[in-house]
């Protein structure tokens, strides 16, 4: 996937300006930076949600925005933050609404389709809590829910915001381990924001530094973080130079 | 509460459901012809439709084909259809007490066809019935386009309604205004549709509303994939691809021709709309909009039935306004889904 000097944002105020990335097929690339650096809205431009207003998003050698809405859905899934509320719907339905791109006229499910339901559940371990409704279940299951649910999808490309913010410490080294697993073995490319610097150190194959709406470096975690440049991305003051183990990852 | 642990959804089995209100269906309408007036036995009802030997009086066969069928079936047909819109408004503004009379699309509506009938009545003409819905149509757009535009500036869902809520008085205001100043021997009528009511319908109109009901209707089913995805808000819809501004238009559109043509024919319904989508939630345990979609219009047609043969016979000869006795029905459902949701801890 190319991202060529895209320029977007709301009400004709821009928030990306003249964005350039690639993002090679396979693996996980992960979008760290301040709130509000747009982070966010660069991966609602990649999910086509959010149309450029210059540059474009390839896909392979497509425009993005010029692919079919079912084409697109069944190449690309997306977790955003926005709340969902549901009523009277478990957590099986959910997930299964993930299938959406690849059911008939009336959307019922295939034998297949369920299989593929059934996989991705036990993919993010939300078995247990299939026909339970989504709305009384905890954050961090919702977050697995709908991870779920864009496995459903089977993309080449799935793109999150912020998905591990509700877990505890076991379920996010779960979740982040089971990207790795699908990046790894069935060759997934994973675009996410993250706040946990840890965890994108440990489990990203680039990272990429986003701020002010521009994209100020990016590259193999090792070269990103514990070189001192954590503090100028994110303003840090000498004030916190306490020489202990965060030093390492600043 | 009572309950510990409610957060398992269990379903009934959909298809007893469907069987339940189906029953109910044919016992109210076979009901529905039967009682009045002129009482008609069931022996005599089945012979009047060419099933079971004999044959029945010309007075009772008036009665039956004249009068309570066009009626009954009416109330079946614009029953179902309120069920259906105000299922597809609540889904559209992902608002529980959403519905086409306290968003003021059914007032609106109102008020377009009373202008039109009493501008041609003073001419001597006749409003056909597709005149009728157009007229209706072009009301309830005009309002549902006022109630867009506030959903555009206030995000909470009781703001919403109460500005629905006004533009229903304002638009109900100007009504009682025309209809007062209106001249004519029709004026009865007139004054009898503006409150709401079954009565007067023709075999015309019947037609009519079924060909424009069952279109929307079958409308409605072809988009429940969409819809079902739309029910996660339009984002996830977005990302499964859906069409999400296609889609909203097509609510829209199906929702006002739906008010429209129920408005065109029996005037403003109360309450049917809201209430309708809630009862049948409750009984199937489902939003599944494959399964919700015929089960509100059977849910509407049902309440309808129900209501409008209390309306007639209640007092009879006197008869009360449809929407009088909707409203005690369908507001009690309204302040309960209310209340279960402050419960809930939702705004």
């Amino acid at each position: 996937m190319q991202v060529r000097q895209l320029t977007a944002g709301y009400h004709d105020v821009p928030v990306l300006r003249n964005v350039t990335i690639e993002i090679p097929r396979g693996g996980i690339v992960t979008l760290i930076g301040p709130n509000g650096a747009g982070k966010s809205t660069l991966l609602r431009s990649i999910a086509g949600q959010l149309a450029p207003t210059a540059g474009c998003v390839l896909l392979g050698q497509e425009d993005l925005y010029g692919m079919s809405r079912q084409e697109l859905a069944r190449r690309m899934a997306s977790v955003f933050t926005d709340k969902v509320r549901t009523e009277l719907m478990t957590c099986e339905d959910v997930v299964a609404g993930g299938r959406y791109p690849y059911t008939g006229r009336f959307g019922i499910l295939s034998e297949q389709d369920r299989r593929i339901v059934y996989d991705s559940m036990e993919i993010t371990r939300v078995l247990d809590i299939g026909q339970r409704d989504y709305n009384k279940i905890s954050d961090g299951q919702r977050q697995r829910v709908l991870l779920a649910r864009a496995l459903c999808q089977q993309p080449e490309i799935i793109l999150l915001d912020e998905p591990v913010s509700y877990l505890d410490i076991r379920y996010k080294l779960e979740f982040m381990s089971a990207l790795r697993r699908l990046a790894g073995e069935k060759g997934m490319t994973v675009v996410m924001s993250l706040h946990e610097l840890e965890l994108a150190r440990h489990f990203s194959d680039r990272v990429l530094c986003v701020k002010n709406g521009c994209v100020v470096r990016s590259g193999p975690p090792e070269r990103i973080f514990g070189q001192g440049y954590m503090r100028e991305l994110f303003d840090i003051g000498a004030e916190y130079a306490d020489g202990t183990a965060w030093e390492r990852l600043l | 509460m009572k309950r510990v642990t409610n957060d398992k959804i269990d379903r009934p089995d959909g298809a007893l459901c469907f069987g339940v209100l189906l029953i109910l269906l044919a016992l109210l309408l076979l009901l529905s012809l039967a009682i009045g007036s002129v009482p008609v036995s069931v022996k005599d009802i089945l012979r009047s439709v060419g099933m079971g030997g004999g044959s029945v009086s010309d007075t009772v066969r008036d009665i039956l084909w004249q009068i309570r069928m066009p009626r009954a079936l009416a109330a079946l047909i614009l029953g179902g259809a309120l069920g259906l819109a105000g299922y597809l408004l609540q889904t559209f503004f992902h608002n529980p007490i959403a519905g086409p009379f306290v968003l003021g699309i059914s007032s609106g509506a109102k008020l377009t066809v009373a202008l039109l009938t009493v501008f041609f009545l003073g001419r001597g003409v006749r409003v056909s019935s597709w005149g009728m819905i157009a007229a209706a149509f072009a009301g309830a757009v005009a309002a549902m386009g006022v109630v867009l535009v506030m959903s555009g500036k206030v995000d909470s869902m009781a703001m919403l309604i109460v500005s629905g809520v006004m533009i229903g008085y304002i638009c109900s205001a100007v009504t009682d205004l025309v209809v007062t100043f209106a001249q004519d021997a029709d004026i009865v009528n007139l004054h009898n549709w503006s409150k709401g009511s079954f009565s007067g319908i023709t075999w015309d109109n019947v037609a009519v509303m079924g060909i424009v009901v069952a279109a929307s209707a079958a409308a409605s089913l072809w988009l429940s994939k969409p819809i079902g995805a739309y029910q996660l808000g339009e984002s996830y819809a977005a990302g499964v691809g859906v069409d999400v501004r296609a889609l909203r238009f097509l609510l829209v559109l199906l929702s006002s021709i739906l008010a429209a043509c129920i408005t065109a024919f029996a005037g403003p319904v109360s309450f049917v709309g809201i209430a309708v989508p809630h009862l049948v939630k409750g009984l199937f345990r489902t939003a599944k909009p494959l399964v919700m979609i015929p089960a509100c219009f059977l849910g509407g047609a049902v309440f309808c039935l129900f209501c409008d043969l209390l309306a007639r016979t209640l007092f009879a000869p006197t008869e009360l306004s449809i929407s009088s006795v909707t409203a005690v029905f369908g507001a009690p459902v309204v302040i309960a889904v209310m209340l279960r949701r402050r419960r809930g801890g939702e705004r």
